[in-house]
């Protein structure tokens, strides 16, 4: 990346020898990238990260089969506000809703889905692994019932990526999303898919880079960065599960023998190991976080919003979890840097601090 | 080991500085910004809750070293506080929705969360100070906030740190400005925090149904018991108010009192305002022992008014009747009555009724 902050500071777009040299840069991150998704160079285009994925995919799918006479999107009601508020803004623009229903295991109901994939459908937009729960859909299922039914199929695979396997090749979607930071590139870059010949309306005007589909100059270092970040996140993705989920399933039984009434949510569904979903009764996320983060431990709960304060997870409110059970989750994230020594620290803190919590709330 | 101390910060000076005074007196300081209602975006800037005032906390606990968290009590505070007001004006009575957060979010709910972090104290921006467990005035009368603070529990007091207290506001601003507080130049507000543009009506007529008999057309009847008019809904009106009312009269009116039961708003001259005694409810004492029947007592019947002084007559539970040594005028049910021992606060009550000096009469 770096040079193409520094000595290599071209714009792709020129045609001087320092815009070739960045776009020669650029195609060759954009290859790199290609590779990664099982895709072709011009399947991917980049964006300034997920959300922006997202958007293209929902609204560019929506609008551009709404003038071939489609009149309804599907999606789940567990997908990130990236998703959800894409799918809202289809229907204020004319968009039947169509939400499938998920299963109390964090998984959507695929019976339901048949049911609800039709003729009507312009797109259906699934996350592949849900950030809070990191239950695994059946992406490969659902993407063949959106095809079959002549819609196009997006999957947010934000969280996926490096993950499970995201493979153009094997997988049927159309359009999928992903992150840079979530792999360790910077903030501020993203990867979208397209499948070759799938139709899409830009969400931007007003230059031809990207085919059109998403004009603005690129950032060429970033671009670079995303390249190598999903590179190393293929050639560790096996490993890093094998790492990850005997982790996972050792701090998972630490708190289920200390708490024999905490809930582990998605417990019993495919789930990827780098998440632990938690809900201990007769306590508040809001109190457990903050003690939490005293100590040194960064957990999060369902989302924050802008000014940082927490509401109750709509993903598990969507799973039918009771409310005060939604109110009380913790997630705890396992990443490359976690250790054994990590996981015993909390399996001893975690159930120390929530002794203390069921003593005081109740109280309040 | 040094204390750990939870500080409620609006993001206003005076909370900024309360966290920045303890944070030089060697405690642990943990910030914690309180959402209290989604503002939806319908009032852009307020003295707390909006996102800039939570951005502001949040550089203030960033440039002092301290941690911050938001904590969303909004479901708690639309419980104990906005549905307590709305409740409120519609049975006839004017309430002071600050008086409930403080007893119920900025201190019991505040307290709980101090709990949970194993922390001893909690701390507020209020102009009040605790001394020898008992809450006393801020040294700035001016600012002086024990109006809104008599309904806390007693045993909150010994986990109550109020540091701006024995400060006058300008010092507090002095303080903030020599620490280069990004907040040491922030406007005061007195409004109440959910209401936009001071505009309550609007949000009763949110909050209750559309047929409310509070917001519907009632007779305004003179103290005589004469019909000289209708008004709109009696939770428009508040007691002493003279805005609005008909003209026609030899000398000016005042609103007395409004009367749900036949949605009167009863209008009369200036000594039909006055009152020569109170009752108070939901009493609530921060002394160890009540005053005795017959004791004396100074009593606050309004914000920045200097108590009167008067008697404690009756004391069943939680209510009392207090004599006045002179008559006051607009004793307003549902805003509170502060009972003060010098700059001590004994206890205070939510206004029940006026002991009228003149009859109303009925229509």
């Amino acid at each position: 990346m770096a040079p193409y902050f520094d000595t290599r500071f071209g714009n792709p777009s020129s045609t001087h020898r320092w815009g070739r040299e960045a776009r020669a840069a650029l195609d060759e991150a954009r290859e790199r990238v290609a590779r990664c998704l099982g895709a072709s160079a011009d399947e991917v285009c980049f964006t300034s990260g997920g959300t922006e994925a997202d958007n293209l995919a929902v609204l560019g799918g929506w609008r551009v089969l709404k003038a071939r006479g489609r009149a309804a999107v599907v999606s789940t009601p567990i997908e990130h506000k990236a998703v959800l508020q894409a799918v809202h803004q289809a229907q204020k623009e004319g968009a039947e809703e169509r939400m499938l229903p998920i299963r109390p295991d964090g998984t959507v109901d695929l019976e339901a889905a048949r049911r609800t994939i039709d003729g009507d459908v312009a797109l259906t937009s699934v996350m592949w692994v849900n950030n809070e729960t990191g239950v695994v859909q059946p992406i490969a299922e659902l993407a063949t019932m959106t095809k079959a039914a002549g819609g196009i199929f997006h999957t947010d695979a934000v969280q996926a990526f490096g993950k499970v396997a995201v493979d153009a090749r094997t997988i049927p979607f159309d359009f999928a999303s992903v992150s840079g930071h979530k792999l360790g590139a910077p903030k501020g870059i993203g990867a979208f898919y397209i499948r070759r010949g799938t139709p899409l309306e830009p969400l931007f005007f007003g230059g031809s880079q990207d085919r059109g589909r998403r004009p603005g100059t690129e950032n060429v270092p970033y671009a670079i960065g995303l390249a190598t970040a999903m590179e190393r996140a293929i050639a560790e993705r096996e490993a890093h599960w094998r790492a990850l989920e005997p982790l996972r399933d050792a701090l998972e039984a630490a708190i289920l023998a200390r708490i024999p009434d905490a809930v582990v949510h998605g417990r019993g569904a495919p789930r990827a190991p780098h998440i632990l979903s938690v809900s201990v009764p007769g306590t508040d996320s809001e109190s457990l976080l903050m003690a939490l983060d005293l100590q040194g431990v960064a957990a999060s709960a369902g989302s924050a919003c802008q000014s940082g304060s927490i509401t109750p997870s709509h993903v598990l409110s969507a799973m039918g979890v009771r409310a005060d059970l939604a109110s009380a989750a913790i997630r705890l994230s396992l990443g490359a840097l976690t250790t054994a020594d990590d996981i015993a620290r909390v399996s001893e803190l975690f159930p120390a601090l929530i002794q203390r919590a069921r003593g005081h709330v109740g109280a309040a | 080991m040094t204390q750990r101390v939870l500080v409620a910060m609006s993001g206003g000076v005076d909370s900024s500085v309360a966290a920045a005074l303890l944070v030089r007196a060697g405690y642990d300081v943990v910030g914690a910004t309180m959402k209290l209602f989604h503002d939806g975006g319908e009032i852009p800037d307020r003295p707390c809750c909006s996102l800039d005032s939570v951005n502001d906390a949040r550089r203030v606990a960033h440039a002092l070293g301290i941690p911050h968290y938001v904590l969303n009590l909004e479901d708690r505070f639309g419980h104990d506080v906005v549905a307590d007001f709305v409740a409120e004006y519609a049975a006839g009575r004017t309430p002071i929705p600050c008086v409930r957060c403080n007893t119920f979010t900025k201190f019991r709910d505040l307290l709980a969360k101090a709990d949970a972090i194993d922390a001893p104290f909690i701390a507020t921006g209020h102009y009040a100070r605790v001394a020898d467990g008992r809450l006393h005035r801020g040294v700035d009368e001016g600012k002086d906030q024990t109006y809104f603070l008599w309904g806390i529990d007693r045993p909150v007091l010994a986990r109550l740190l109020l540091p701006v207290g024995g400060m006058t506001k300008a010092e507090t601003r002095a303080v903030a400005r020599e620490l280069g507080l990004l907040t040491a130049e922030k406007p005061e507000s007195q409004e109440i925090c959910f209401v936009p543009d001071g505009d309550y009506v609007r949000v009763l007529e949110r909050e209750l149904p559309a047929d409310a008999p509070a917001l519907a057309p009632g007779p305004i009847v003179t103290t005589d018991g004469r019909v000289v008019g209708t008004h709109d809904g009696f939770a428009r009106f508040t007691v002493g108010q003279r805005r609005g009312l008909p003209g026609g009269s030899a000398e000016p009116m005042f609103v007395v009192e409004l009367r749900p039961a036949d949605r009167a708003v009863v209008i009369g001259p200036r000594e039909a305002l006055l009152g020569r005694g109170l009752v108070a409810r939901e009493v609530n004492w921060l002394v160890p022992e009540p005053p005795a029947i017959g004791a004396p007592l100074a009593v606050r019947i309004r914000h920045r008014a200097m108590p009167v002084p008067g008697t404690l007559v009756r004391r069943d539970g939680g209510e009392v009747e207090v004599a006045l040594a002179d008559p006051a005028a607009a004793i307003s049910p549902g805003q509170s009555v502060v009972f003060y021992d010098g700059d001590v606060v004994l206890g205070g009550g939510v206004i029940a009724a006026s002991r009228r000096l003149l009859p109303i009469r009925a229509a």
